[in-house]
């Protein structure tokens, strides 16, 4: 019987073929959306889960207030690594690596092999643990062993590849300008998403004693990103408690002996490996981390779209139920139970979507790598089924192949099976009797169902056009110093370079198509330390956290900051570059200065220093925050980057001359440089990655209900068409009975985006309390959001009435 | 084989009440050829469907085969429909997604017959009737007479007791339907009842009583002399 049902509702598909592209259409790219955003979230949820035993392991965090102020960084002191085996001995693995920028993307090392000079871009410090914790499968070498001793260094397979080829790399020597390291292993990074990338580790025994005891010694000295895994015998609802009833004692010690007169607290703060991904509140973290409620939106939306295309499918058949009443009015007659019928019903639905799955599949395999490149990602299909948890995937797949097919098609057999043959078989397409009430209903429930589809789009345009004009205001926003132009190069950190600067700085300047060059530690963008200082004269010294910056004579210059009070550092003065320093306005305002010039900060332990000068605020920091306090130093002799300003006109010879410079000085090293405008726009590609999907999915769900719409006011109108040339031969004019047919969604539309405005605007003003500077939600957007769904929605109405409209009413009165 | 008593019908309309039946007491034996004529409205149609148990009387009784209709479920009066009744509708009421052959062999499908039972009494039914060389096309390819005969063949092809006809020939032209009419004649002969509305006073000749309603009632009945 099955057979019989199947067959029937396969021809009735093949007959209305416009009816079913319409569904077909929606459905499958509804569900191709769906299958991209799951395995989008599946990506992101896979983080850091492929480590053994990985829910027994933490990562430690700091957070410390020196002065009230409360800061949260990823980092700790190197020492707690050691002292957390005090706290649990003989049950914990800990392991620390330094501190590298992992925002920094030119922050890369060159190695040499036989005289040719490769780039490795994340290269880490790390112990002899960091590999039994971060379990990576190693194609060379002993993960146990390998980073014991000195001058060891343990490269992914990609490096190994790139440098030796096929040769194996175990044991090879690797070079710097200062320092030679012995390949011990080699590890694989495939299929293990974690949140903290590197591509090369040197053992932490590479590093000097002397190096070592500043770190060991300092319980303050924040750059040191710690892990470790326990024993499953511990109790980790007090791991914190633990900890930092440990530490707290050995920091009072520590300060006591140094005689450190701080007032405030350091806490350690455990989090599950698999939590880190999430955790976007810390500073120094990796930058691929993401808030979970993106993932959370996103998966709202993915039920929407789906929604959406059933909504579709509910409507038609509904609206087509008329149609078919006949059909079921004789299987009735002929014998078939009302089950047989709702069975058939769902058949056809199962066909549909099973068709639609197909499909979509198909596009997913197809537009693979276009979204690869959106998100920025390797997906696959093939490895999502395949995976460890590609079960589920499938699983999830097929069941929602019957969820589709049960709620789209349940509908419609239930309105189609109660209905009672005496009434449909009289020929005409009048239903009346008891049929008229499900026929009534299923009016109702169209327009509800229209109302969702409107509502859902409404809020999605409204929230596009907002996020939109964010992001553009954050890329008009001026900073506060002129980036334009500014090409930033990464210097090599070690001495034989700083020897040969000088010489390298003025041959960049020699050329005309320099503007200004100068060579700071810090700048903006980028990442930057925090100090302690006491401010103020000795007796009523207060103790604060600053962030600091250190630059050399040309920094100010070149950005066009301006000078509010006193002066900048000057080459004359000796004193400039060992006891005097600038500060911002936010931290006058935040020091509560009268004077800011002369105001004395001291830091412990080392030197102190003397307001001369007051620069404008700049944002030195992405717009996601306000400007803090800035204490800046001069260091002229040392850098870490180099900023050239060219002559935006000739471009290409600006950069060329560059190159050429840096090849004569630096015939060791690769010339990493970016354009300082492209790394401050990339503090915002999260969020722009985030506003690209947002409005791809925007798009999807508007396309998906307007293809509904299409479908359903064609079959209504064509309902009408008897009506529509009564009113015709009755004077009625097209554009009136054009906006007759409209009126009803057109209301629709209004209700929705009545409904839907205060809920989008909470949400869009919750989105955008994460900026420091942000645009006001503005009316119109509201009322621009309105004007874009009533024209979809007429538009869409209109190009199916216009026909109907024109035709002569002889052809509809005809019967 | 039917029995009526007191059959009443009433139509609510928004602010009117038709009624469509009044007080109709009509007996059908095995074997019989009834034909119910009357004018537009009168209620024939509505007559032939609560016959046909599509539609309920609002009072009186109806037995069929000795069971009270009125007393039976939803299911069960779907169930002693598809076993004993077959009916053939003036515009035919063909599925167009489906085959000549299929059309036909529906009912025995919703019976419950195994495959191989089901085609050799379409097959069989199809030779007899000699519709055998449309059995691949579709209703829309075939004439009107064409598809009432295959209309009939569906409504016989379970064997049922009675065949209720709404007036069968109303949309073909003379020729095909006395075809039609022939068919079932011949059909009468082999010993199915037959209840047949109808406005054609020729096709009313094939039957043995002629029953005339008007305003729901039953004002006269005629045995058919002619035959």
């Amino acid at each position: 019987m099955l057979g019989n049902f199947l067959i029937s509702g396969f021809r009735m598909l093949l007959r209305q073929r416009g009816y079913t592209f319409l569904n077909i259409a929606g459905l499958s790219l509804g569900i191709a959306v769906f299958v991209f955003i799951f395995l989008y979230i599946q990506s992101e949820v896979r983080y850091d889960r492929y480590w053994s035993d990985y829910d027994r392991v933490y990562r430690v965090s700091t957070e410390f207030s020196l002065d009230g102020k409360v800061e949260n960084a990823a980092m700790t002191p190197f020492r707690l690594a050691e002292e957390l085996q005090q706290v649990f001995p003989g049950s914990i693995l800990t392991t620390n690596t330094l501190f590298t920028d992992p925002s920094d993307v030119n922050d890369v090392y060159s190695l040499i092999y036989k005289n040719e000079v490769y780039e490795v871009p994340d290269v880490t410090i790390g112990d002899s643990m960091l590999f039994r914790i971060f379990d990576y499968e190693f194609i060379e070498g002993n993960r146990e062993t390998a980073l014991i001793k000195p001058n060891s260094m343990v490269i992914s397979s990609e490096v190994a590849k790139k440098i030796f080829g096929s040769e194996p790399a175990l044991g090879k020597e690797l070079k710097t300008s200062i320092r030679a390291y012995t390949v011990t292993g080699v590890f694989s990074k495939q299929c293990t998403p974690s949140h903290f990338v590197f591509d090369a580790v040197v053992s932490v025994s590479t590093l000097s004693e002397k190096v070592l005891a500043t770190h060991r010694n300092d319980w303050f000295r924040l750059s040191w990103y710690t892990y470790f895994k326990i024993a499953d015998t511990v109790v980790t609802a007090t791991l914190d408690k633990r900890i930092n009833n440990y530490t707290s004692e050995k920091i009072s010690a520590f300060i006591k002996e140094n005689g450190l007169q701080i007032q405030g607290y350091t806490l350690f703060k455990t989090e599950p490996i698999t939590e880190v991904h999430y955790n976007t509140s810390l500073a120094y973290d990796s930058p691929s981390n993401i808030d979970k409620s993106y993932l959370r939106i996103f998966g709202i939306i993915a039920i929407f779209i789906l929604l959406t295309a059933s909504i579709n499918y509910i409507n038609l058949a509904t609206a087509r139920s008329l149609k078919r009443a006949r059909e079921i009015g004789v299987r009735k007659v002929l014998g078939a139970f009302k089950k047989q019928l709702m069975l058939q019903y769902m058949s056809e639905s199962f066909i549909l979507t099973f068709i639609a799955f197909i499909l979509a599949l198909s596009m997913v395999e197809l537009l693979m790598p276009q979204f690869n490149a959106l998100v920025g990602k390797d997906l696959t299909l093939v490895s999502s089924l395949f995976s460890k948890d590609g079960i589920l995937f499938g699983s999830l797949l097929i069941l929602l192949i019957f969820l589709l097919s049960i709620v789209s098609g349940s509908f419609p057999a239930f309105i189609l099976s109660a209905l009672r043959p005496v009434s449909v078989l009289k020929g005409n397409n009048e239903i009346v009797g008891k049929s008229w009430k499900s026929n009534f209903s299923a009016a109702r429930l169209r327009k509800l169902l229209v109302s969702i589809q409107f509502f859902v789009s409404f809020g999605m345009i409204v929230s596009t056009l907002i996020i939109y004009q964010q992001m553009n205001f954050l890329k008009e926003h001026y900073l506060g110093f002129n980036q334009k132009g500014v090409v930033v190069i990464n210097v090599p950190q070690d001495t034989t370079y700083w020897h040969r600067a000088p010489d390298f700085l003025t041959a960049l300047r020699a050329s005309s198509l320099v503007k200004a060059v100068s060579a700071p530690v810090s700048l903006p963008g980028y990442t930057h330390g925090k100090r302690v200082f006491y401010v103020g004269d000795t007796n009523t010294a207060v103790l604060k956290t600053i962030s600091t910056y250190a630059v050399d004579y040309e920094f100010f210059k070149l950005f066009d900051i301006p000078l509010v009070d006193g002066r900048f550092f000057s080459p004359e003065l000796k004193d400039d570059t060992t006891s005097n320093l600038i500060i911002n306005q936010a931290a006058v305002e935040y020091l509560d200065l009268d004077t800011a010039i002369g105001t004395k900060f001291t830091m412990p332990q080392e030197i102190s220093g003397e307001v001369i000068g007051v620069v404008k605020d700049f944002n030195y920091s992405s717009l996601h925050k306000k400007v803090e306090p800035l204490v800046i130093f001069l260091l002229p002799k040392r850098s870490k980057y180099i900023l050239v300003k060219i002559d935006e006109e000739n471009e290409d010879e600006a950069l060329a001359h560059i190159s050429k410079t840096w090849k004569t000085f630096n015939k060791d090293y690769y010339l990493h440089s970016t354009f300082l405008n492209q790394k401050l726009e990339s503090q915002y590609s999260g969020d722009l990655k985030m506003l690209s999907l947002f409005i791809y999915f925007s798009l999807f769900v508007i396309f998906i209900s307007g293809l509904g719409l299409y479908g359903l006011s064609s079959f209504l109108i064509e309902q009408r068409s008897k009506e529509i040339g009564i009113r015709r031969v009755l004077g009625g004019s097209e554009r009136q009975i054009t906006f007759m047919l409209a009126r009803n969604y057109l209301t629709l539309v209004l209700i929705s985006g009545l409904i839907a405005t205060p809920l989008v605007y909470f949400l869009m003003n919750n989105w955008m309390n994460t900026f420091a500077y942000r645009i006001t939600i503005n009316g119109w957007d509201f009322a621009l959001g309105i004007l874009l769904t009533l024209s979809i929605a007429f538009v869409t109405v209109f190009i199916r009435s216009f026909k109907i409209v024109r035709q002569s009413p002889s052809l509809s009165l005809r019967y | 084989m039917i029995i009526t008593e007191g059959l009443t019908k009433v139509f609510d309309a928004e602010d009117a009440e038709t009624v469509a039946l009044k007080n109709v007491n009509l007996k059908v034996e095995k074997g019989d050829f009834i034909t119910i004529m009357g004018p537009s409205g009168c209620g024939k149609t509505t007559l032939l469907n609560i016959l046909g148990m599509i539609d309920d009387a609002d009072s009186g009784n109806y037995s069929f085969l000795g069971q009270e209709v009125s007393r039976l479920s939803e299911r069960e009066k779907t169930g002693l429909r598809k076993r004993n009744i077959g009916f053939v509708f003036q515009n035919f009421n063909l599925i167009d997604e489906l085959t000549v052959w299929e059309n036909i062999e529906l009912p025995l499908v919703y019976l419950g017959w195994k495959k191989q039972a089901r085609k050799q009494r379409v097959n069989e039914l199809m030779d007899q009737l000699q519709i055998s060389h449309r059995k691949n096309l579709f209703p829309v390819q075939l004439s009107g007479g064409q598809q009432q005969r295959v209309a009939v063949a569906r409504a016989i092809v379970a064997n049922p007791s009675l065949l209720l006809a709404d007036e069968p020939t109303g949309n073909l032209d003379s020729m095909h339907g006395e075809e039609v009419m022939n068919l079932l004649n011949d059909l009468n002969k082999n010993g199915t009842t037959i209840v047949m509305v109808t406005h054609s006073q020729r096709d009313a000749t094939f039957s043995r009583r002629i029953i005339h309603l008007f305003d729901g009632q039953i004002i006269n009945e005629n045995i058919n002399k002619l035959l």
